[in-house]
């Protein structure tokens, strides 16, 4: 029966951490938008205003529920939970360290792909559920975005399987680090199996993967319902999108929904092209900084702060670029991103028989 | 009971009771959306059947695509319609059932049938089949995709020229029509 425990003990574990994040990328995101837009953001609730998302949570859990009129209950109480869980499920498989992974399973890459795509479905309830005309438009925006972005997206990802050869999130993290078995080649000619590093990282393995990331970068941001994608929840036209209904615990819900998804997007692809848990220092000589760099708490400091880059870049372009509109949306997705994602998929194929 | 035991039989009572509730409720979206219990609980029991592999692809096409397809078809209609659907035929239910009920029967008698009258043990390719099993830790998808790609090749290139047909067609059918 000890096994249960662990396993019990790790998801609630994981969820604390996920809550925690949320919490505090709340307020980074605020800071962020404040610098951007030279103002000071919060200041009032503890130094610099860092306690201030948890007064806000504090205030969400005190509020009441409120369930509109004419709303479907059953499927409004349960949209939040459903939009939750989906993106919390795929933590299951995400690798933390060396031996510090929840589940490795051998279908790691293609289950987080797949319980991302039931956020869609959480999501159509809410819209459906409030009976509101704008949630219901946000929520048909958001699906449909996030379905079409859903195809660069993955043949992005497998272009990066292909050069991984593995399905298991964790064998593909290992073959990016000083403790692969099988040999890696920086940019296909120079072996840098004991050098490890950034050298081994996939972009660096197989240099187009470069591109293929910046695609998957751009299809998470749509995924997320992030700007310059953010056009469910775009508050000059539909008030806020597909939450607008909410409140309460269940707004904190739905917003924690949102920010896990951001970290878990993120992870996924540091897992995929950025070497996951393994250190960017390389072994130079006798100076091994990349196996005194690596260990299970390495492995968690090097993947959470990569993520961390990932999520203030998300930040960043948030509030630096403006709105798309919806067909300029979909040209993006079906025109420019899906046919250079095949490309690389190409290229991956050929560098797969050619150089590696 | 092991705990797999006690999990196994929770999914399939979670599958047969959404999957009742599908077809008897009235709502039509709250149906489409209990059809989602059904098919993620299907999944649940797909892994149990040490197809993982199959139980992803169904949340990737059911859930992701298929039903999302669904619920969009219905957003779009009438709401007024979707709430009352046919109510001037509601005298005669029972008549209305009646097809349905026998056809659902004798399909249930004929898998009864065929329950009681096949010995499984009887065939020698299942006796033989003992030492030639998936384990819990085997990697499936590796003799997958071996599999596809040699043995079963034809059937799944003629399935994805079918795919790519339709996509063509639908494309087709969704294209502006040029003023003439």
């Amino acid at each position: 029966m000890d096994f249960y425990i662990t396993y019990i003990l790790v998801a609630v574990v994981l969820f604390s951490f996920v809550a925690v994040f949320a919490l505090f990328a709340v307020y980074a995101e605020r800071k962020v938008s404040a610098f951007i837009q030279d103002r000071l953001g919060p200041m009032e609730v503890g130094k610099y205003g860092s306690l201030q998302t948890i007064a806000d949570i504090l205030k969400m859990l005190q509020k009441e529920f409120i369930i509109p009129a004419a709303a479907d209950k059953i499927l409004f109480a349960a949209a939040p939970v459903i939009i939750f869980l989906s993106v919390y499920m795929g933590f299951a498989t995400l690798p933390w360290g060396p031996d510090l992974v929840p589940t490795a399973l051998n279908l790691g890459v293609f289950y987080v792909f797949a319980i991302v795509s039931i956020e869609a479905v959480g999501i159509l309830m809410a819209g459906w559920g409030s009976n509101n005309k704008y949630s219901l438009l946000g929520a048909l925006r958001s699906v449909a975005q996030v379905v079409s972005y859903e195809i660069p997206a993955g043949v992005a990802i497998i272009s990066a399987v292909m050069i991984s050869q593995t399905l298991d999130l964790q064998e593909i993290t290992m073959k990016q680090g000083v403790l692969s078995a099988v040999s890696m080649k920086f940019l296909g000619f120079w072996d840098v199996s004991e050098i490890g590093g950034f050298f081994a990282w996939n972009i660096f393995q197989a240099p187009h993967l470069i591109i293929a990331y910046v695609i998957y970068f751009i299809a998470s941001l749509a995924e997320c319902n992030r700007a310059p994608f953010d056009i469910p929840e775009a508050e000059s036209e539909l008030v806020s999108g597909f939450h607008t209904e909410y409140s309460g615990m269940r707004f904190a819900f739905i917003f924690l929904g949102e920010y896990s998804m951001m970290f878990l997007t993120g992870m996924f692809g540091v897992v995929l092209f950025l070497g996951g848990w393994n250190t960017f220092l390389p072994n130079v000589g006798s100076l091994r900084l990349a196996d005194w760099t690596t260990g299970p708490f390495w492995g968690v400091f090097w993947i959470v702060s990569k993520v961390f880059i990932i999520v203030g870049t998300q930040m960043w372009l948030r509030w630096t670029l403006p709105r798309l509109r919806v067909d300029q949306l979909m040209n993006l997705c079906w025109k420019v991103l899906t046919p250079l994602a095949f490309f690389c998929m190409l290229i991956s194929g050929i560098w797969q028989l050619l150089v590696m | 009971m092991t705990v797999e035991q006690i999990l196994f039989y929770v999914m399939s009572a979670i599958a047969l009771l959404s999957a009742l509730l599908v077809v008897s409720q009235k709502n039509f979206v709250r149906s489409i959306f209990l059809f989602f219990l059904t098919l993620f609980s299907m999944a649940g029991l797909f892994v149990f059947a040490l197809a993982d592999f199959v139980a992803i692809t169904q949340l990737v096409i059911y859930v992701g695509g298929v039903l999302v397809l669904m619920i969009f078809a219905f957003l779009l209609s009438n709401r007024e319609l979707l709430n009352n659907p046919d109510s001037s035929k509601q005298q005669s239910s029972f008549l209305h059932y009646l097809p349905g009920i026998l056809v659902s029967m004798l399909f249930f008698g004929v898998l009864l049938f065929v329950f009681s009258d096949l010995h499984p043990e009887s065939f020698q390719w299942i006796a033989q089949s003992e030492l030639n099993t998936l384990k819990p830790q085997d990697n499936t998808i590796h003799y997958l995709g071996i599999n596809i790609m040699t043995r079963y090749l034809l059937p799944f290139e003629v399935v994805s020229v079918l795919l790519l047909m339709a996509l063509i067609g639908a494309a087709h059918i969704a294209r502006k029509e040029r003023d003439r």
